[in-house]
């Protein structure tokens, strides 16, 4: 073993160990460590299905029959040809649901890449420099926190699109009206830190040794601000598919021509639940609650491990203190 | 660390805990900050009508709605410029902004109803929506909120959270669905949709100036059944509606009383020896209501504007249901109307919150 | 100020469970508030534009005129061609003055005569008003209405002896309306009209919310064509989504269910005991438009060739399999159309079943081929249809998914179908902007005619630069043919020629369906396609 390898190895690790979500599985421990995984490992298996979606679907999306090139027929139940089951229209259950989390996550990307990165830079610029500018972005952004989103959504699929349910329409629509809506809530809190950060001595020290406003803002204030962005992005992320799926419920969404969609697909299966055939509400209806569910539960372990008050200290964290949680539980 | 107000419930609820920051530090007086947040509803509702303006402008025109499918291209023009929607955008603005200045809301294109009926048919239908499910959220959330701060970081918290987590992330057309056919198809033991039974309905409809709210309404008539009809008719869409929020205040609840056991007082109860049970649920949940009535305040103005998709499900003809109708059908007097409506209730609410806010912590008023 | 939050966050609490206590209780006592055999309901996902027949010219309003407000002519039960209602008689006393007899007597449910002034009113502020949402353009051959004593009306036409003239009066714009309760030159709001009574129909409206619940009353008054009302009270309930109305016309909470439940719903339905379906025929149609300047080979495309662009449309003629498209998509609630004119009127024929696919209504791919490459067509045509998903009923996704199949399958065409959204639908397909469409269509009055016209003639709706001499000359010489059976004849040779052009190609004709309550008896579907509430009885 050389000596370079030694030195190698641990610094491999920390940065392995620094790697964010793996930090953070590490610093967890007990309930907070399995809500975590579960939420990790719920979210990992809809990235690989949304990547591998051709590989594990047997059928397109919009496929309405196989390579015997029989239609598949309307309202099929469960079975060996069509494991969940086909759809009113004929297509397959199962392939669209697989599909369908190619669609969800496609949308969520966009849809937390564009609000973040704008919600992010103007909260540091009106809260870094204040004056007008700051105060008029306040006001816009409460009053666009007050539009509903998902009318908002609609307006905005009608106008982007022209009121085309194509793939891209469709995407975009919920990423933008999503973007419109998530803003401002990246903005308050990121405007908020920032007013608080500005005030501390690091900053101000900064700004003695006349450091340039970009290298304050990016290196000092953006940092410490964006500790309390985990859950805003998780809600983003949740809300983001789950817009698409509400304006596909409410007929304005992907055409199933275009992509798998899940919305769509529960909307089209409204009929069916009343007339006893479950497999086409249930499957993509399940698709939307777990990943949800997933992404949620990443967020809230993430937030509460970033939450001094709510972190269970691993043992061998090196605190001396006994946590308070502690003593409270030995109490009761 | 800091503590309380300003940091707690920015995750969940991140419009309007931090006021908004116009009033100047130094002059901070709180009759000055009123004053100042007050005058700021009215740039909230302008922006707002503006937007909802040129948003509709952009997606078509009521007749063509209405009438494309049916007259000749030629004729459809010519009643389009009988409208006057083929004016300068600009124009039709002001002219806009002219009428709503003098009270003045339109008639809707679609089915020619004042846009002050439709906000007070539709939006009292909505409201009584939002009470029942706000209802439901406290009854739901806040007991199992304190639960699950109680038990914390035991199997039975992780059990509560994902819950929490499943309330709020299930869609309410997935969750309505279910509920509808497990209690209306199946058990068969409450009504699929609706507000109330026909004849109770009618009942109501005869009564001299009917309130919109079933339950007054219902109450007024004098008929034993219509009270229980009405509130069977609300179970359904209440706990659909209400389970979204009721994840919110669970989680809320939790991290907020958790936040509050550190608080020295807390410390203090705790050493004159009060149990825990209690410390919980007399103690610690007192300070963890700030942030939760400012969220109360923010999930009000949520249930109203985001009803649509509850409403459409369980035949709850309200403002978000008929909003949705009217886009569709590019009814612009009608949407801008109940927009504007939609936009003074936030407002309002937000400027309340914040108020509220101001009281209990002179910090929030710099 | 902390004492003070809590002691209101307790008032809350206080006031929540009492609240609660009260919807578990509500939930336990399940009263079923059972209607009196007296009164039927009726669930509908229709939609009321207005109770004005000036403001409307939707199905949902119209079915509500057609119970409350009378009509000149008006169509008995069972039968498409119209009969004078509340007239005594109807005649061209010259061909361009169609004279209207009333009957003596007639009141509206207040009390006010019912005269001709009443019925110039009607017609002069249909004209007036022209509102965007009214039906004024069905009026287009009427110059003026004079009244030369109480009970005749004449109505100067500007076209002779127009045929389709008594149709036009059982259409949307024919409810003759009450001038002393009526705007004569606004829309009049609906409460005012309920207000008013200002009914004189077989019903009368007593108690009236826009889109959520209507109560009729038999309205004695009436003294019209069809018989008097069975049931004394019926109560309609809109309904915005299908699959509610389904489930409570299954648990009885509504005794019929009429327009529109899902195909799905409705194939369920038939299999349930507690209730019936009845069937009716129906005039809605579905077809596909060819865009004459855009489609393949299209006048303004850069291989212009006519030959050819006739060549394409028979070959999808011959390809597209209706019965497939009705009983997969639609499960049988739509039935396969061949011709312009749908099955049930005077004058339907068959004319592309035996004109394109196998000849007995199936599809001949094997046809097609032939007829393209006679027209010296090779390689794939491709076709990029275009349907609108909110406006023809929920399964036009399934509709367009299955023709393009059909016809990608066939070898000949490579199809794609796109979606928009109806009013950018709207907009664009007059504009040229689509080669291939989907259009729907829902008959004002029940008359050939009403086929025909709208669609071939010049200036039409359709707009798609179909312009046919001959055609055009047809429809104007049947249109003034008194000899029913000459103009018959006229019509059946207006299909056959229309469908050697294929403008459009006819998919299909949809059927009327109600589901009723075992217990309900006379729901009559018939070929005025109006859902007449008086026949209903249980």
């Amino acid at each position: 073993m050389s000596t370079a390898s030694v030195l190698a190895q641990p610094r491999k690790r920390s940065l392995l160990r620094r790697l964010p979500i793996v930090a953070q599985l590490n610093q967890s421990v007990g309930v907070q460590r399995f809500m975590l995984l579960t939420g990790v490992i719920i979210t990992s298996v809809y990235v690989l299905v949304a990547i591998f979606a051709d590989v594990i679907a047997p059928y397109s999306y919009s496929a309405l029959s196989g390579a015997d090139g029989r239609n598949f027929g309307s309202q099929q139940p469960p079975g060996a040809a069509h494991l969940w089951g086909t759809t009113v229209g004929g297509l397959d259950v199962f392939s669209r649901t697989i599909y369908g989390a190619r669609t969800a996550l496609i949308v969520v990307v966009v849809a937390v890449v564009l609000s973040m990165v704008i919600g992010v830079l103007l909260g540091l610029l009106s809260g870094y420099f204040g004056g007008p500018l700051d105060r008029v972005l306040v006001v816009i952004c409460d009053a666009i926190y007050a539009f509903p989103s998902l009318l908002l959504a609609i307006v905005i699929s009608i106008m982007i699109s022209g009121g085309q349910s194509t793939f891209w329409s469709g995407i975009l629509s919920a990423a933008f009206s999503i973007t419109v809506v998530y803003v401002p809530q990246y903005f308050r809190v990121v405007r908020a830190e920032v007013v608080r950060v500005k005030a501390e001595a690091f900053v101000e020290s900064a700004k003695v040794i006349g450091a340039r406003h970009s290298r304050i803002l990016f290196r000092h204030v953006l940092r410490n601000s964006i500790r309390t962005l985990p859950l805003i992005i998780t809600l983003n992320a949740t809300e983001a598919f789950e817009t698409l799926a509400g304006l596909g419920f409410l007929g304005f969404g992907i055409a199933p021509s275009a992509a798998g969609e899940w919305g769509y697909d529960l909307q089209k299966a409204l009929a069916d639940v009343t007339s006893g055939i479950w497999w086409t509400a249930l499957f993509p209806g399940l698709a939307i609650v777990f990943l949800a569910l997933g992404i949620s539960l990443m967020g809230e372990s993430l937030n509460d491990l970033a939450d001094p008050r709510l972190r269970r200290r691993q043992a061998d964290a090196g605190e001396s203190a006994v946590p308070a949680e502690t003593v409270v539980e030995a109490q009761s | 660390m800091t503590t309380s107000v300003d940091t707690v419930p920015a995750p969940d609820a991140p419009a309007s805990i931090q006021p908004s920051g116009t009033a100047s530090r130094q002059g901070g007086g709180l009759i000055r900050y009123l004053i100042v947040r007050f005058l700021l509803i009215f740039p909230t509702i302008f922006i707002l009508v503006t937007l909802v303006f040129f948003l509709m402008r952009a997606t078509g025109d009521p007749i063509t709605a209405a009438q494309g499918g049916h007259v000749p291209p030629a004729q459809l023009k010519h009643l389009i410029h009988e409208a006057g929607y083929d004016r300068p955008l600009i124009v039709q603005y002001l002219q806009y902004l002219g009428q709503i200045a003098r009270g003045d809301f339109g008639t809707t294109f679609t089915d020619h109803q004042k846009v002050t009926t439709v906000l007070l048919t539709y939006g009292s239908a909505t409201l009584e929506l939002a009470f029942y499910a706000l209802i439901v959220a406290f009854l739901v959330g806040i007991p199992l909120g304190l639960l699950a701060a109680y038990i914390r970081d035991r199997w039975g918290d992780a059990v509560l959270r994902i819950l929490a987590v499943l309330f709020y992330a299930t869609p309410v057309f997935f969750s309505g669905l279910l509920l509808k056919l497990i209690f209306a198809s199946w058990l068969d033991v409450l009504p699929v949709a609706g507000r109330a039974s026909t004849s109770v309905e009618l009942e109501m409809q005869l009564l001299p100036h009917p309130t919109g709210i079933y339950l007054i309404d219902a109450f007024r008539t004098g008929d034993p059944a219509a009270v229980p009809d009405v509130l069977e008719h609300a179970v359904l869409p209440a706990v659909a509606l209400g389970l979204l929020t009721a994840g919110v205040f669970l989680r809320l609840v939790r991290t907020n009383v958790i936040g509050t056991f550190n608080t020295q007082y807390v410390d203090a109860a705790r050493s004159r020896g009060v149990g825990e049970f209690r410390l919980v649920t007399k103690h610690a949940y007192k300070p963890a209501l700030i942030p939760i009535i400012t969220v109360i305040g923010l999930q009000i103005a949520l249930l109203l504007g985001g009803a649509v998709l509850t409403e459409t499900t369980f035949e709850w003809k309200g403002l978000g249901f008929q909003l949705n109708a009217y886009l569709g059908s590019r009814d612009f007097v009608a949407v801008q109307g109940i927009v504007a409506l939609l936009a003074v209730i936030v407002a309002v609410v937000n400027f309340i919150v914040d108020v509220i806010a101001a009281l209990i912590d002179p910090r929030v008023r710099f | 100020m902390k004492s003070v939050s809590a002691r209101r966050a307790r008032l809350l609490g206080a006031a929540a469970a009492l609240a609660a206590t009260a919807l578990v209780l509500a939930g336990c006592a399940s009263g079923n508030s059972g209607s009196s055999s007296k009164t039927i309901t009726i669930g509908t996902t229709d939609k009321i534009t207005s109770l004005d027949p000036a403001g409307a010219y939707d199905n949902g309003s119209f079915a509500v005129m057609t119970q409350v407000y009378p009509f000149l002519f008006d169509t008995p039960y069972g039968s498409p061609d119209v009969k004078p209602d509340i007239a005594e008689s109807g005649t061209f006393t010259d061909p361009n003055t169609f004279e209207v007899k009333l009957k003596t007597g007639l009141k509206f449910a207040n009390g006010h005569k019912l005269t001709s002034s009443d019925v110039k009113f009607t017609f002069d502020r249909q004209l007036k008003i022209a509102d965007p949402n009214g039906p004024s353009s069905l009026l287009g051959n009427l110059a003026s209405v004079t009244t030369p004593d109480d009970t005749t009306v004449d109505f100067h036409l500007k076209t002779a002896n127009d045929q389709t003239f008594e149709q036009v009066l059982s259409s949307p714009a024919g409810p003759i309306v009450d001038e002393q309760v009526f705007s004569a030159d606004k829309v009049t709001p609906d409460d005012d009209i309920v207000k008013g009574e200002a009914f004189a129909g077989q019903y009368k409206i007593t108690s009236y919310k826009v889109n959520q619940l209507i109560q009729y009353q038999a309205f004695s008054g009436y003294k019209g064509l069809l018989a008097p009302a069975k049931t004394k009270t019926i109560d309609v309930k809109y309904y915005a989504n299908a699959s509610n109305l389904k489930l409570d016309v299954q648990k009885g909470a509504v005794d019929v269910a009429y327009r529109s439940l899902a195909a799905t719903d409705i194939a369920s339905l038939r299999k349930d005991k507690n209730v019936k379906v009845v069937d009716g025929p129906g005039g809605e149609i579905r077809y596909i438009v060819f865009n004459f300047d855009t489609m393949p080979f299209g006048a303004k495309t850069a291989d212009a060739d006519a030959k050819k662009a006739l060549a394409v449309r028979q070959a999808v003629a011959d390809v597209v399999d209706r019965q497939a498209i009705a009983t997969q998509v639609f499960k049988d609630t739509y039935t396969p159309l061949y011709s312009y004119v749908p099955d049930g009127l005077t004058g339907a024929t068959k004319s592309l079943e035996t004109m394109y696919g196998d000849g007995k209504g199936g599809p001949d791919v094997d046809k097609a081929k032939a007829t393209l490459a006679a027209a010296g067509i090779t390689g794939k045509v491709k076709l990029n249809i275009q349907f609108t998903t909110d406006h023809y009923g929920p399964s036009s996704q399934d509709e367009y998914d299955l023709i393009v199949d059909q016809l990608n399958k066939s070898g000949l065409f490579t199809a794609t179908d796109d979606s928009t959204e109806y009013v950018q639908y709207s907009k664009d397909r007059v504009n040229d902007v689509y080669p291939e469409y989907q259009l729907g269509w829902f008959p004002d009055y029940s008359d050939a005619d009403n086929y025909l016209t709208p669609f071939f003639s010049k200036d039409n709706f359709v707009a798609n630069h179909y312009d046919d001499a001959e055609v055009q000359k047809l429809i104007t010489e049947e249109i003034g043919t008194t000899d029913s059976d000459a103009r018959t004849k006229l019509i059946e040779e207006i299909q056959d020629k229309v469908a050697a052009e294929l403008p459009t190609l006819p998919l299909l004709q949809g059927s009327q369906v109600a589901v009723v309550g075992k217990d309900v008896k006379g729901a009559t579907l018939d070929a005025s396609f109006k859902f007449r509430y008086a026949t209903l009885s249980k």
